[in-house]
């Protein structure tokens, strides 16, 4: 499988054709390995794969324009990532109209008796909309909307500070110039959804988006490719800011399940990313990109040594879960990000993952 | 009562699942008839605690004897609980003429000496282990019987089993244990796991094993997946074999259930492809967690399937074999649980 990701080098900048409802609707683009399974008879459509090279880390501060609350909400939550079709007449003006549509949606859900009660019957929410200023790479991205969800208790005083039971956001960062050229310009692309909370209001939130954007959202897996992706940039990062250790989560699959945690020391991790770095760069522009080929001899390295051990084959298992001091991510599509710093470059690979997972 | 009784009764109610309520204070005794007819006409949890509150009471049932109901408990159900491996060594001349009634009052008068608020209790189970149970105190405090630990001692053997242990405590316990076993020293067996029966079977290899042969004869255990008989009677020969070497190594039937294995590696990175780091000084840092339900169970399953290479690996199999679950590998190092693979 690997094999194959790598040696099918695709242009980056592939041209994606408008959104249409052509007979290859519901082909979709699978990130990593689903495209990567069926090399051989992708149309032009589906020929997009996960990039091949990608820019490494910088540490950026965006902490300047984002609020302490907004920021603090971003890097300590683990989030549930979904994929978001674009909105069809999505107005970043028009946020606070949004905040009361949505209170209104919910309630009128919950009157019905469809909402799933979460917090009893004495509460109200009240939704709000905010932008995250910031948080953009390059200029099409769209910026960043918050969404936070408070309850009020009826019977609580009115100084008493409304206490928040969900939150979720969209972002796009970095989204590939030649996708958005393909929509019209009513859409607006904002294709990764996080949230956090209820799973009830996480529903109620989607299906409001869904009939008043005419979008769909679906779950988004990080696929064992993303995650080692997500490794490499982390470990990247390792002489700016240290990512302690290096963690992965494997189940073989074996009855019962065996699940290994291969826990690597972070200089000896950075040691032998170093030795796999390519060092002949041609011109000063390439030199801080990551290629698929070196993450994936990083890998085998690791595999290598485990295996000279346990003569037990890693691959024939499943990587679930990477974790360092900068984030966590599992394949079920939960993600924290922990430092700042590198929240760009982490979302700038999820919204690409998202992009790929949508249907055209 | 006291608070601190009050909260006994609590905790063991909370320990003890309603359905073996029963049988348990039937064995503890001391309850009349009446009570205990009582006692299980009662549903709820909170009202059972209310009843046997009202019950100790009135029996006048104090510490002591709400003790033997926990050390009952645990004693039926030791797999509860994490226990930890300890195994003695150097046994003095007169170590194997130690009987149970001079180990229990050497043992109570040496962990009093060293420890000057204690409570202990002792009791023989009738497969040969000795249990004892020890509430910890200090100058200033009483014996706190809300967090005992646990210790299982089979006498003329060598292993101690132990629940959880701050390291002072453990030297006072491995002192006593030590002086009353007529033994010199108690070290770390680098075993531990939930299920305190599995590690003593494996201690004590006490489940079946599977020694090479030449001549092998049919396993019981077969995948039973039809497939092209072609080739499958192509693929039954190494098959079998990977079999035959996978109960070698973990052997055959129901495997002492075991939830985990640490490997602390501190070796180099060899086979990599770039000579800087193969000509490294520092050892590769890293630690692997095997973890499962019933880890010898999936690594026998490995090997068997192929996911492992056959012949088994030493550092898998010295799991069993050396019936051991936590190892520094360093290279070619002298630690004190070192080994190269």
């Amino acid at each position: 499988m690997e094999r194959n990701q790598h040696s099918v080098r695709t242009p980056l900048n592939s041209v994606v054709e408008r959104r249409s409802k052509s007979k290859s609707y519901r082909l979709s683009y699978r990130s990593g390995l689903g495209a990567a399974s069926r090399p051989c008879f992708t149309p032009g459509l589906t020929a997009r794969r996960l990039d091949t090279s990608r820019k490494a880390p910088k540490s950026r501060d965006i902490t300047e324009k984002m609020t302490k609350e907004q920021l603090t909400l971003l890097v300590q939550t683990e989030w549930q990532l979904s994929y978001v079709t674009p909105l069809y007449r999505f107005r970043h003006t028009q946020l606070k109209s949004y905040s009361r549509q949505l209170s209104a949606f919910i309630a009128a859900e919950k009157q019905q008796g469809l909402a799933v009660d979460v917090e009893g019957t004495d509460n109200t929410f009240r939704v709000s909309f905010s932008l995250v200023q910031g948080m953009t790479e390059s200029v099409d991205d769209a910026e960043t909307v918050l969404i936070q969800i408070h309850r009020k208790s009826l019977f609580a005083s009115q100084n008493e500070p409304l206490k928040p039971v969900w939150s979720g956001w969209l972002t796009c960062i970095n989204v590939n110039p030649g996708y958005l050229q393909s929509l019209t310009k009513d859409f607006i692309c904002l294709p990764l959804f996080c949230s956090s909370g209820a799973g009830a209001l996480t529903t109620l939130v989607q299906s409001w988006f869904q009939q008043s954007f005419d979008c769909c959202f679906g779950p988004l897996e990080i696929s064992h490719m993303s995650l080692q992706w997500l490794i490499a940039l982390w470990i990247n990062c390792n002489p700016e800011s240290s990512i302690r250790q290096l963690k992965m989560i494997w189940t073989l699959p074996v009855e019962p399940p065996l699940k290994v945690t291969y826990t690597v020391n972070s200089e000896d991790a950075w040691e032998l990313w170093r030795t796999v770095r390519k060092e002949d760069r041609a011109g000063e522009e390439e030199e801080d990109s990551i290629d698929i080929e070196e993450v994936t001899s990083f890998m085998q390295g690791l595999k290598g040594h485990f295996f000279r051990h346990f003569r037990l084959d890693l691959s024939a298992g499943c990587l679930n879960e990477v974790s360092t001091a900068l984030g966590s991510a599992k394949h079920t599509g939960m993600i924290k990000i922990s430092n700042s710093k590198y929240l760009i470059t982490t979302l700038t690979l999820l919204t690409e993952c998202a992009i790929l997972k949508m249907p055209i | 009562m006291d608070e601190s009784t009050k909260r006994l009764v609590q905790r063991l109610m909370r320990r003890i699942p309603s359905k073996m309520l029963k049988i348990t204070l039937e064995k503890w005794g001391r309850l009349t008839e009446k009570q205990q007819r009582e006692i299980e006409a009662v549903q709820s949890k909170r009202a059972l605690t209310e009843h046997l509150l009202s019950f100790c009471e009135k029996n006048e049932l104090g510490v002591k004897r709400l003790t033997e109901l926990e050390m009952i408990h645990i004693i039926d159900n030791p797999n509860q609980e994490m226990w930890y491996a300890f195994r003695l060594s150097d046994p003095e001349d007169d170590a194997r003429s130690v009987d149970l009634m001079q180990f229990k009052e050497q043992f109570k008068s040496h962990i009093r000496e060293l420890v000057s608020q204690v409570s202990v209790k002792i009791r023989k189970h009738t497969d040969e282990a000795v249990w004892i149970r020890i509430a910890w105190g200090d100058t200033y405090s009483c014996p706190n019987h809300l967090k005992p630990t646990y210790v299982v001692h089979n006498l003329q053997t060598p292993y101690v089993f132990v629940t959880s242990l701050t390291s002072k405590k453990k030297l006072m316990l491995s002192q006593a244990l030590v002086l009353s076993t007529r033994y010199q020293s108690l070290k770390d067996a680098n075993l531990s796991g939930r299920k305190l029966t599995a590690i003593r079977d494996l201690l004590m290899r006490q489940y079946q094993q599977v020694f090479p042969t030449k001549y092998p004869s049919p396993l019981t255990e077969r995948n039973q997946t039809v497939t092209n008989p072609h080739i499958e009677r192509e693929q039954a020969k190494p098959a079998e074999r990977r079999l035959q070497l996978a109960c070698e190594a973990f052997g055959v039937g129901m495997l002492p259930q075991l939830q985990s294995a640490v490997y602390k590696l501190e070796t180099k990175l060899r086979d990599h492809t770039d000579r800087t780091m193969r000509e490294r000084e520092e050892p590769f840092r890293c630690v692997v967690k095997f973890a499962s339900t019933n880890l010898l169970e999936s690594l026998k399953n490995c090997a068997s399937s192929g996911i492992a290479s056959t012949p088994v690996t030493p550092l898998l199999s010295s799991i069993p074999l050396k019936g051991k679950n936590y190892f520094v590998i360093t290279e070619n190092g002298p630690g004190p649980s070192s080994q190269m693979s």
